[in-house]
């Protein structure tokens, strides 16, 4: 099944009287499992690309189905809805509340929606399955950078979503503990998460079953890629 | 978001920073005191009103001789108000059912060789009910919970009767202690005593009083004094015709305002009062209800109200922009929570939940120090307008209520704002 499936994605922004064309028709489809990276220099669009499929923006034209529903055309409220349901985000800059401990930051997205269970037992379950389970009282200025990325990781994956995006996960980190934090992420994949991940760095692409390039608001590696006309 | 949730997500945005709170929620502290004040007063003034002049039904006028300074001794102003002004009244004011006079003065009283310079009422047959009205004294050691009744304030004998009154007969009551002193322990009803030289027959005894409150128990004489019949008072006891205090009962209390016109033109009429060029009267009597009284004391807290209600009004208004103002800071520190919080499914009705709540807390907070620094000032009220300062129950959940609209028409903007917000923007915010 495709977890993804875009088709012809446009997205364009006005920018005082010029329009300006992020994505200019990007179809790509990303199957249940995999672990998609999604490379390019800055300006190439990848950004936008992310936060279309990460349901915080709308395609200016074309469809995107997640899960095979296409939900191009939801509402505000109803994108909240799946962002809190199907997708978890991981970022750069790991983006914990600072005033919320370890816990509590992966307790956060199962706040907002109707999840099954008692949330502070799955939020404990997930900080074990990223390896910090006796770090659950701390706050996020008393954890490393490896540590706070590995909460966030729980926070993404607490919801049990259908797509876990991360967006330059390693950015922020020294090589040895971003080797650490993509082994985890391989591992997460290989235990049936779909992971969609943006980087410039070819090294972290690397550990990606698949690669795609981006550039100038297309995809440009043709193989896997389904153009629509 | 669950409103438990919520609502800690909202105390937790608050206490972060303790001091800005406070600071901030000192214009909705002030502004609550003040509306607690301002009510108290009224409050006050009412109370005082019922405490001073219970003994004035609401459907009574009382009527006063006007009185002047003249040479350091209170004088009639124009005709004294007599016996039979009163008399006439109910027949000249149809509104009025009946009237209660009475007089008073200083009597020299003799029996034997014991003599008492003394307090003397001249009263209707129906005085020991207005003492009852009154509610001043009662009989020593009466059970709260049993109702007076005329009887329970004689002692020995009887009080006058109407008849006697109309005849203008010399008959008296003495109060306990003057009994005693008088016939140091003799058997006085049937005895005959001198009342300014003229001999009366003492016909009863009043029972052995005490003031109803303890602490006026000391200062005050209940047991000295004797009732005469006010005819035989007026044509004895005094050298000159003397004013009397008339209590007009009014039939229908919705009419006070037509009684007293009615009361009015009788006695100008009787007493010649002329209509000055400016459309007055120079009435040398004055009438007085309970609502007068009230008004009067209303009035001289309103002035001193409209000072803090005015208070209260720029206060709040002040506290609201600061609560708003904090919240526009707080928006804008917490612009990435607020990302994050929608990245991972905030709806814009969870965010401005929190911030909302966050804002009425805020406020209610400063609603509660302010009900309690409200409740401290009412001394302070209490000295500036003559003791009459009282809090009003009601006033509480009236200001709480004022604090929580507060920070919900001020907090209102900043949620808005913050629910509008992009997330990617918010997320990008440094």
């Amino acid at each position: 099944m495709n977890i993804i499936r875009t088709e012809n994605l446009t997205r364009s922004y006005v920018v005082g009287n010029s329009t300006v064309k992020a994505l200019r028709g990007v179809s790509i489809d990303v199957d249940t499992g995999e672990f998609v990276a999604l490379m390019g220099p800055s300006g190439s669009g990848k950004s936008t690309m992310m936060h279309i499929l990460g349901c915080l923006d709308t395609p200016t034209a074309g469809r995107y189905l997640l899960e095979e529903r296409d939900i191009s055309t939801l509402s505000k409220d109803e994108r909240a809805r799946v962002r809190n349901d199907r997708i978890g985000f991981i970022f750069q800059t790991f983006n914990l509340l600072p005033r919320l401990n370890a816990l509590e930051n992966i307790e956060l997205p199962l706040l907002y929606g109707k999840h099954d269970g008692n949330a502070s037992q799955r939020a404990s379950e997930a900080l074990k399955r990223v390896g910090l389970g006796e770090r659950a009282q701390h706050r996020p200025n008393e954890l490393s950078g490896g540590e706070r990325q590995r909460v966030a990781i729980a926070r993404a994956l607490v919801t049990n979503p259908a797509l876990i995006l991360a967006d330059e996960p390693t950015g922020n980190l020294d090589s040895k503990t971003g080797a650490d934090i993509m082994a985890l992420l391989v591992e997460l994949c290989a235990e049936g998460h779909t992971i969609l991940m943006v980087t410039h760095d070819a090294k972290v692409a690397a550990h990606a079953g698949r690669t795609l390039h981006m550039q100038d608001g297309e995809i440009v590696n043709g193989e896997q890629i389904h153009v629509v006309a | 978001m669950s409103l438990l949730n919520t609502l800690l997500t909202a105390l937790r945005g608050i206490s972060s920073n303790l001091l800005r709170t406070a600071l901030t929620t000192l214009g909705i502290i002030i502004g609550v005191a003040s509306v607690i004040a301002t009510l108290a007063l009224g409050n006050g003034a009412r109370a005082s009103v019922e405490a001073n002049f219970r003994f004035l039904g609401s459907d009574q006028i009382q009527i006063d001789q006007d009185l002047q300074m003249d040479k350091g001794q209170m004088k009639a102003s124009g005709k004294p108000l007599t016996y039979e002004d009163g008399v006439g009244i109910p027949e000249a004011a149809p509104l009025v059912d009946r009237v209660e006079m009475k007089v008073s003065g200083q009597a020299k009283l003799r029996h034997g060789r014991e003599t008492e310079d003394l307090g003397f009422q001249g009263t209707d047959a129906g005085a020991l009910l207005s003492v009852i009205a009154e509610g001043q004294v009662q009989p020593v050691g009466w059970p709260t919970d049993k109702a007076l009744t005329p009887e329970a304030f004689i002692g020995q004998g009887r009080f006058f009767s109407t008849a006697e009154v109309l005849g203008g007969d010399s008959v008296c009551v003495l109060g306990y202690q003057t009994a005693l002193d008088l016939f140091q322990g003799d058997d006085p009803i049937g005895q005959t005593i001198w009342v300014n030289r003229k001999p009366c027959e003492v016909i009863g005894v009043a029972a052995e009083l005490e003031a109803v409150n303890v602490q006026d128990r000391i200062g005050t004489r209940p047991n000295e004094g004797i009732f005469l019949p006010i005819s035989f008072a007026i044509q004895n006891l005094f050298s000159e015709e003397p004013w009397v205090t008339v209590i007009a009962h009014v039939k229908d209390e919705s009419k006070m305002e037509e009684a007293k016109a009615q009361i009015a033109s009788y006695l100008r009429e009787r007493h010649g009062v002329t209509q000055d060029a400016d459309g007055t009267y120079a009435d040398d009597f004055h009438m007085t209800t309970k609502q007068d009284v009230l008004g009067a004391q209303l009035q001289s807290a309103a002035t001193f109200s409209v000072l803090l209600t005015a208070l209260a009004v720029v206060s709040l208004v002040v506290g609201g922009i600061g609560v708003m103002n904090v919240m526009l800071v707080s928006v804008s520190e917490r612009t990435r929570e607020i990302g994050v919080r929608m990245a991972v499914g905030a709806r814009s009705r969870d965010v401005v939940a929190q911030f909302l709540l966050e804002a009425i807390l805020l406020s209610a907070g400063g609603g509660i120090l302010g009900i309690a620094a409200g409740v401290l000032t009412i001394p302070l009220a209490a000295a500036l307008n003559q003791g009459a300062a009282l809090l009003d129950p009601r006033s509480i959940p009236l200001a709480l209520g004022v604090s929580l609209a507060t920070g919900l028409v001020f907090g209102l903007y900043p949620a808005l704002r913050a629910s509008q917000l992009d997330p990617i923007e918010a997320l990008r915010y440094e």
